[in-house]
């Protein structure tokens, strides 16, 4: 993609489009421009917190009926914003074509008033959300006290990986009733953009398109970050992904301002010596664990890496954990277009690293990997490659060991998902996992599933931190004026 | 006698006796057949012998080179001499480490018995007492150290072509002869260790400058350890991925840290007086320096604000590079250091730690491939070569002919432009060579994970840092 994209500045309702400031351009990457945010600073921050009254006049059913709405207009066949960051996507993500437009054909999925009901009930509670619910107490004789969620003013630092991120923050914020400020990020600058810009078209005036800003700045950009990540203008940040990113933010943290971090994290497979029952189930596994690999083309934070198989470490043991390695591999080539493919930017410095393997005598073992097909790595020595940190592109490492007791001991707080098989073993050791750090454990298989979405993530509950959580209590006046004269509490 | 051109054709090691500048006056068929025949004899040498050169050309289904292109497909990744599984280093596997390092060498390591080593240093030192063999190692791109088989010969022969180099490169016996000429040699770093820039000091001291008596080093008496080396680079790509939490440490090494970090609470103390014994001892004289160029500058910067210049003799000779990572220098810094130092005759020189044949800057900023060293530009995405013709951008490989005992083959992670192969550089030496435009791939992708030998103390110090935070 040569020619520069125009990526706009959409502030609460209105569309700013001076896009004097260029981006990008280095080798193959996306160049675009978009406007000096510092020139809008004093507008994209609510400096008043009770300008968010508006958002109060709206029941849950409207905002419910807003989104259901909006959902409509954003079909990939006739919304022309989505189509635009679509282009953009196919040129900038790590995802092929064919994923990347599934993704996409999702989004009006999750705008459904059945999934947005559920999403705000499980992770925050409608009852909340709609009114101050009181808290009966067996200790406490008096009026019982009330609390309500209430929503704030948030910066979401999302990450570009999958579009769905961008689609969550803007459901996330409308049901919590939040006035956001969405900072794009450069490996998708449009996705968040064509979401606010249908909804201007949609209803421009409407309390829910005015409290949606989406802008792009460059991360560690003193100049924006400063001034915007002050507690007279922003209450809570939210922050998605790379080390470096949640680093330039930790600077400006102050009494104040909540940092709900989504940080990176990879995730890690456990396969039972079940898997090697006969050479049917063997084939079922690696299919599973081809999944486990292969969705999302490995881009997510989801996604198998690393993978230990209780294969055992002895001749035998390896035997069988290459013939796992052969046949998911395999079933890797086998994925439907819509759920993976060959990588389309196979990283050079994994592959200078797998192709250093072969000079590494019999430690290993490579399925793949001549191209961008993707790899299968056995470690034979029962350790994980060294640059393991660097697996992405549709390549996972077999690790032998002789029991899961091995296994357990290498999961910590940097592991997200667990894929386990078979069932009895994620029983087994689901406690002992979640001790040792393990946020999500899942059948073999479904670590890149999200059928069920309304779930915790990372550990966390971030849409209940998204909310400020405000207490009112009543007190008897007679009560407490005996405490002040007497001493004695009624 | 016969000419270089036949000399080198029978045999690249004829170099060594060569006048270096002659290496640039062959013509483009003359080089060409250098590079073929040398690409045979290296090939049919050494797949035997290399046992895992002899695995690629086997799975490459190469028998022989017929075209100078053909040897691409040989070309080892630059991850091939960190190829070992860290785990050996963590589970004290020198046994197993040794039998790795013998997949990429000539010789035969079989003999060598490494149970019981615990630590790099102890194997290092193992293979100097019992093989030919002076490994070098990297200060550890991406956390790990390269491990390089050079054999104690191949010091003393790059030595040699050093020496030349500098004696003959602006025209025959036009600059100093550091081998007849026992110029004092004044180093700011270790005398001793097998790391990139201190394995060859001791062939240094002992043929350039006759002896430690007529050399200075800020550390004479101790070793630069491979262990912290390797701590120091691990270090840094965990911090790099904000997981410095997760390092564990051998006890081996917390056991020395006392040491560590003794040394490094003195280094700036021990620097002053560095620099001090340099003037006392040599000023005026003509003298050998080698020195990185941010600690040449702090070291100029501190004398001109005292009014001292030209310190040294206008016969000395200067040995730099490293660039300025990690510090910003002012653009004038190169004409502070002549203007203290009190001379001008710099050499530069690109070269990486697998290379014996290093490629010498000219007075018009390009890097000169010596006739010895075969150059490929390979495309940076499909990896295949570019014509050997006009200017081409791209990966740099090589085949570097000295390597006797090991394949000399290698795919780097530079960018870079080359030309000459067509048209002579304006400084009138023949044959391909290197814009100064020289970056590594993993930079241009927004990634920096590389310790330049510019950077390593500066590495060492967060090491030592981190030892020292470790409660036992």
């Amino acid at each position: 993609m040569s020619q520069s994209v125009s990526v706009p500045l959409v502030i609460r309702g209105e569309i700013i489009d001076d896009c004097r400031l260029e981006f990008g351009g280095r080798r193959g990457e996306l160049r675009f421009s978009a406007p000096d945010v510092r020139d809008h600073l004093s507008r994209l921050v609510l400096d008043t917190p009770s300008k968010m009254a508006d958002l109060y006049e709206l029941g849950f059913d409207d905002i419910v009926d807003y989104l259901a709405r909006l959902g409509q207009r954003l079909s990939m066949t006739t919304n022309a914003h989505l189509q635009a960051a679509f282009e953009v996507s196919r040129h900038t993500s790590g995802l092929s074509e064919s994923v990347l437009r599934y993704f996409y054909e999702q989004i009006p999925q999750s705008f459904l008033p059945e999934v947005v009901r559920e999403t705000a009930q499980r992770l925050v509670g409608i009852d909340y959300l709609e009114g101050w619910v009181p808290q009966p107490s067996t200790v406490y004789q008096g009026p019982p006290s009330r609390i309500r969620a209430f929503g704030a003013r948030c910066v979401h630092v999302i990450a570009g990986n999958v579009p769905s991120v961008g689609v969550g923050t803007v459901i996330r914020n409308a049901f919590t009733r939040s006035d956001a400020i969405v900072k794009s990020p450069s490996n998708d600058p449009l996705t968040t953009l064509a979401l606010a810009r249908t909804m201007i078209d949609m209803a421009p005036t409407h309390p829910l398109t005015r409290h949606l800003s989406v802008a792009y700045w460059k991360g560690g950009d003193e100049g924006v970050e400063q001034p915007l990540y002050d507690p007279r203008h922003v209450e809570k940040i939210v922050a998605w992904g790379g080390f470096t990113s949640i680093k330039h933010i930790t600077r400006y943290l102050q009494p104040g301002i909540d940092l709900i971090t989504l940080d990176p994290k990879h995730s890690a497979t456990l396969i039972g010596a079940e898997a090697f029952a006969d050479d049917a189930t063997l084939w079922a596994v690696a299919r599973r664990l081809a999944l486990d690999i292969g969705t999302m083309n490995q881009e997510g934070c989801v996604n198998a890496r690393v993978i230990y198989v209780v294969s055992g470490t002895d001749a035998a043991g390896l035997a069988r954990l290459e013939r796992l390695g052969q046949y998911t591999f395999e079933a890797l080539q086998q994925l439907p277009m819509h759920l993976s493919t060959p990588h389309k930017a196979f990283d050079a410095e994994l592959k200078a690293e797998i192709d250093g393997l072969r000079f590494a005598g019999d430690d290993y073992r490579v399925f793949g990997g001549k191209n961008n097909e993707g790899a299968i790595i056995v470690s034979r020595d029962g350790a994980p490659v060294d640059f393991s940190r660097l697996l992405a592109c549709r390549v996972g490492n077999l690790v032998p060991v002789d029991d899961a007791e091995a296994a357990v001991l290498s999961v910590n707080a940097y592991t997200q998902t667990i894929g386990i098989y078979p069932e009895a073993l994620k029983e087994r050791l689901r406690d002992r996992l979640a001790w040792q750090g393990a946020q999500r454990l899942v059948s073999l298989g479904g670590a890149g599933l999200f059928k069920d979405a309304a779930i915790p993530q990372d550990g966390i509950e971030p849409v209940r931190r998204m909310c400020k959580w405000i207490v009112e209590q009543t007190i008897d006046g007679a009560e407490l004026e005996m405490l002040a004269t007497t001493g004695l509490a009624g | 006698m016969t000419s270089l051109y036949e000399q080198l054709l029978d045999d690249p090691l004829r170099y060594f006796d060569a006048s270096y500048d002659q290496g640039y006056r062959l013509n483009r068929e003359q080089r060409d057949a250098i590079h073929l025949r040398g690409l045979q004899k290296r090939f049919d040498a050494l797949r035997g012998s290399v046992s895992v050169l002899g695995a690629l050309a086997s799975e490459q289904g190469i028998e022989r080179i017929e075209r100078i292109d053909d040897v691409v497909p040989l070309l080892f990744p630059h991850t091939v001499y960190k190829s070992y599984p860290l785990s050996m280093l963590e589970r004290g596997q020198y046994d197993r480490l040794t039998r790795w390092l013998n997949g990429l060498t000539a010789f035969d390591l079989s003999g060598v018995d490494a149970r019981g080593v615990g630590s790099i240093d102890e194997w290092i030192a193992l293979l100097d007492r019992s093989t030919e063999l002076r490994i070098l190692h990297t200060f550890g791109t991406s956390g790990k150290l390269s491990f390089l088989p050079r054999t104690a010969q191949q010091w003393i022969d790059m030595n040699t072509l050093t020496a030349h180099c500098v004696r003959d490169w602006r025209g025959p016996r036009s600059g100093p002869d550091l081998l007849t000429q026992r110029l004092p040699m004044v180093q700011p770093g270790y005398r001793h260790g097998a790391g990139a820039t201190y394995r060859g000091v001791d062939v240094m001291v002992r043929r350039w400058a006759g002896g430690d008596d007529n050399a200075l080093f800020l550390y004479p008496d101790t070793y630069f350890s491979a262990d912290i080396a390797s701590l120091a680079g691990r270090l840094r790509a965990a911090q790099a991925r904000g997981e410095q939490g997760r390092l564990e440490l051998s006890p081996a090494l917390l056991a020395r840290r006392e040491e560590f970090a003794a040394r490094e609470r003195d280094r700036p103390a021990q620097m002053e007086k560095f620099f001090e014994t340099a003037l006392q001892r040599f000023g005026g004289r003509d003298i050998c320096l080698f020195a990185v160029w941010p600690i040449l500058f702090e070291w100029a910067e501190a004398g001109l604000a005292r009014g001292i210049r030209n310190v040294f003799g206008p016969g000395s000779l200067l040995m730099s590079g490293g660039g300025s990572k990690g510090r910003v220098l002012p653009d004038d810094y190169r004409e502070q250091i002549n203007a203290f130092l009190g001379f001008d005759n710099c050499f530069e020189v690109y070269s990486m730690s697998e290379l014996m044949a290093g490629c010498p800057r000219c007075e018009h900023g390009h890097y000169h491939v010596p006739p010895v060293l075969v150059p490929f530009v390979l495309d940076p995405d499909s990896g295949a070569p570019l014509p050997r013709e006009g200017v081409q951008s791209g990966r740099f490989a090589f085949v570097d002919l000295l390597c006797d005992s090991s394949w000399g083959g290698l795919i780097t992670g530079d960018s870079v432009t080359m030309a000459g192969w067509d048209e002579t550089c304006a400084c009138g030496r023949e044959g391909p060579y290197l814009h100064a435009t020289i970056r590594r791939f993993s930079e241009l992708q927004g990634g920096d994970d590389k310790i330049n030998c510019a950077g390593a103390p500066e590495a060492h110090d967060r090491a030592v840092d981190f030892l020292l935070s470790r409660v036992e």
